[in-house]
């Protein structure tokens, strides 16, 4: 039987184009947007990082150690750890404004837990060590890659560590999720009377298999908070390579290896 | 945060009890401290709670006003949220010191109503996209001795139970303009339905266990505590890391677990007791 | 040289000793900076291995270590100082210590007068004995023979030359003040 060559046959196996995210990512699937790190960009800085996510763009100096400005007792024994985290004016949609609003306080607060368990703040008494993340392009994930960022920054700075502190956010919408999703996928719900919308950072260390930080809003039952973060845990080891590496040529930029002895 | 200082023995006796299912004041892991709720507590609010957790003490005064809808959503009201950590609770709080708990605890707070269905904000709405009632949840720390955010959770609970927006007519005048016309009866008024408010349950995790409703010393004795807000269906709204320590992944799990079943089990006597104040005060 | 990155398990600790930039867990020793490995035999059984990163990771000043530092202003009860380096290597943030009276000599103690030990602008050797409390900085000693002041000007403003323990002379007026002098040891000079 002769086949219609005029007709364009379709392709056997077909998915629905809202699988598919605008940027050609896969919802369901582990699928982080591409990631582009570089350390030490701030030579006045003791360390520093930038990372840019897909469109989120953000970058992260570290002080110190420095002498405490605040005194209590608790900074005799080990070191102190301060965060700091804003939003550039231009980085959201909305103007935002340069004074540190409630919400940047309880970013710096989720990413002040985040890294202190990683951070050896024993070897550092009565000295502080400061972490400023700036938000320059605010495309969704933000917690999670000033984490990545920030603990990036803090390895370029020599400040010891226990490990990396890795960051990973999912957006739940009903059945399916986003990894790492972008700011209109962040806000945006598309079906209104599902069980599960939610958003969820994980933070992660990924060598020593804990986790440093988490955080979800929205609805979401227990099952699809294991899983979700689970599914966190797995992004998280997709960063793992890409910050390794920027990490391993800031080391080699830093100093060439010292003489055999 | 208020603390306190625990020696290593101190420590090393809350950690083995906490590993035998003992506590220091005979509790269980799971278990509560004596609470005690009352509702109604300021007339000039339009809903109240008070609630005692151990010797924790939290008043709620919730506040309705009109106001103008978000932009975003106009056919909804919304809520307002502000921790007073009061130097009465402890001398920490003076001056700007309970400040950065106060935002934590309120920024906790939005997230944890940052859905649909916790309170029934279009039944807030008076006038799409002109008016609306907004609700300012205002909360002061009376007393600490550890798990504020639980017994907050509840409290506000109990304060929307009890609150009661008066009802308004809208009434076109001649211009075409609209007037807003409060009830003459101060009876006549709306309630909210608080059935899918969630509550905040926090454990801590002391040596290789978790604990609900820690004080101030097995406080000290936990590197990291897990919020999560539970609502009667067992639907979680929010959780969060707390503490400066990091959690294995599978103890994540079994925290989560732990905490919507204790989270469930707290709604449906929770609401009997409110259900039973109201009819006993009507 | 085999370059490592955080958290990576570098050996037993029955192979060698854990030096810096390192930590134990479990009975291994992991890194805790990312840069180079280096194995030293100090004439001990084992090897002291350690993670080094560019010339020197930030020290702090630690209590034993000796420092030099500039003494920023003295009153009747102690002087105080800027910490500028501990041993050989400079700091880079300020620290701020403080020298007590009674620490300023080993002897007579009592007698000790802070203006005639110390002026501002002297850079000193000292030893660091405590890391402070609360209300207090870093406490500094330099009651020992090699700890003292080390360089001096007088009020003409030329360098002055160390005449005796605690005398300072200077070379242009002649005038001799007083200093709590430190007889600096040779490998110092060195450096």
């Amino acid at each position: 039987m002769p086949t219609d060559t005029k007709r364009v046959r379709g392709p056997e196996v077909s998915q629905s184009p809202s699988l598919f995210l605008p940027d050609g990512r896969q919802r369901d699937q582990v699928d982080v947007r591409p990631v582009f790190v570089r350390c030490g960009l701030v030579s006045q800085a003791k360390g520093s990082a930038y990372i840019e996510a897909g469109n989120t763009k953000l970058m992260c100096c570290v002080y110190g150690p420095k002498e405490t400005e605040r005194k209590d007792e608790t900074d005799m024994k080990c070191g102190r750890l301060t965060t700091d985290m804003r939003f550039a004016p231009f980085s959201c949609p909305e103007r935002g404004s340069w004074i540190q609003g409630s919400q940047d306080k309880d970013f710096s607060l989720m990413l002040q837990e985040s890294l202190q368990p990683a951070v050896c703040l024993h070897k550092y008494p009565r000295s502080q060590i400061e972490v400023n993340v700036m938000v320059l392009e605010n495309s969704g994930s933000v917690l999670a890659h000033a984490v990545t960022c920030a603990s990036l920054a803090l390895a370029d700075a020599g400040i010891e560590m226990y490990d990396l502190v890795l960051g990973c956010s999912i957006r739940q919408d009903g059945a399916s999720y986003v990894v790492d999703p972008t700011y209109t996928e962040q806000n945006s719900c598309s079906s209104v009377s599902s069980e599960n919308q939610g958003g969820l950072t994980v933070a992660f260390l990924p060598s020593l298999n804990q986790i440093s930080g988490l955080q979800s809003d929205g609805e979401m039952t227990e099952e699809t908070l294991t899983a979700g973060v689970r599914t966190c845990i797995e992004g998280c080891y997709k960063l793992y390579p890409v910050v390794q590496q920027a990490l391993t040529k800031a080391v080699r930029r830093a100093a060439l290896p010292p003489p055999e002895s | 945060m208020a603390t306190v200082q625990v020696s290593e023995a101190e420590k090393v006796y809350i950690l083995h009890g906490i590993r035998d299912d003992l506590r220091v004041d005979g509790r269980g892991c799971e278990d509560y401290r004596h609470m005690e709720i009352e509702t109604d507590v300021v007339s000039n609010t339009d809903g109240s709670a008070k609630i005692t957790l151990g010797h924790t003490a939290v008043l709620v005064g919730i506040k309705a006003e009109i106001g103008k809808p978000r932009p975003m959503v106009p056919d909804e009201g919304y809520l307002e949220f502000f921790v007073d950590c009061s130097a009465n609770a402890t001398p920490e709080f003076e001056g700007r010191g309970g400040e950065e708990l106060g935002t934590e605890l309120s920024n906790t707070l939005y997230k944890v109503f940052n859905n649909k269905r916790s309170v029934d904000l279009k039944s807030l709405c008076i006038s799409e996209g002109e008016h609306c009632w907004v609700l300012y949840v205002d909360v002061l720390l009376l007393q600490c001795d550890g798990n504020l955010y639980d017994a907050i959770s509840i409290a506000i609970k109990a304060a929307l139970f009890n609150t009661k927006i008066p009802r308004v007519q809208i009434s076109a005048d001649d211009e075409g303009g609209k007037e807003i016309e409060l009830s003459d009866d101060p009876y006549d008024c709306m309630r909210l339905n608080v059935e899918n408010v969630p509550c905040i349950v926090t454990l801590c995790k002391v040596g290789h266990r978790h604990v609900v409703d820690a004080t101030l010393q097995e406080k000290a004795c936990s590197v990291a505590s897990l919020i999560i807000s539970v609502t009667h269906k067992g639907t979680v709204t929010c959780t969060r890391k707390v503490g400066g320590g990091s959690l294995d992944p599978e103890s994540i799990f079994e925290m989560t677990e732990a905490g919507k079943r204790v989270g469930k089990a707290l709604h449906t006597p929770l609401m009997k007791l409110l259900q039973e104040e109201e009819s006993r005060g009507a | 040289m085999s370059q490592i990155m955080l958290c990576d398990k570098l050996c037993s600790v029955e192979d060698c000793i854990p030096g810096t930039g390192v930590y134990l867990r479990h009975g291994y020793i992991y890194s805790s900076l990312a840069g180079y490995v280096l194995r030293k035999n100090e004439g001990e059984e084992l090897p002291v291995i350690s993670v080094v990163r560019e010339t020197e990771t930030q020290l702090l000043p630690d209590v034993g270590a000796i420092v030099t530092c500039k003494v920023t202003s003295i009153n009747p009860r102690f002087a105080k100082v800027h910490i500028l380096y501990v041993g050989s290597t400079p700091l880079k943030d300020r620290f701020r210590g403080t020298i007590r009276k009674e620490d300023v000599r080993a002897t007579e103690k009592d007698k000790v007068e802070t203006y005639k030990s110390f002026r501002p602008g002297d850079i000193v050797l000292a030893k660091v004995i405590s890391l402070g409390d609360v209300q207090s900085n870093y406490l500094l000693t330099t009651a020992e023979n090699e700890l003292g002041v080390v360089v001096a000007h007088s009020e003409a403003g030329a360098q002055m030359v160390p005449i005796s323990w605690c005398e300072m002379q200077c070379p242009r007026t002649h005038t001799k003040e007083f200093r709590k002098v430190a007889r600096v040891q040779p490998e110092y000079l060195q450096a």
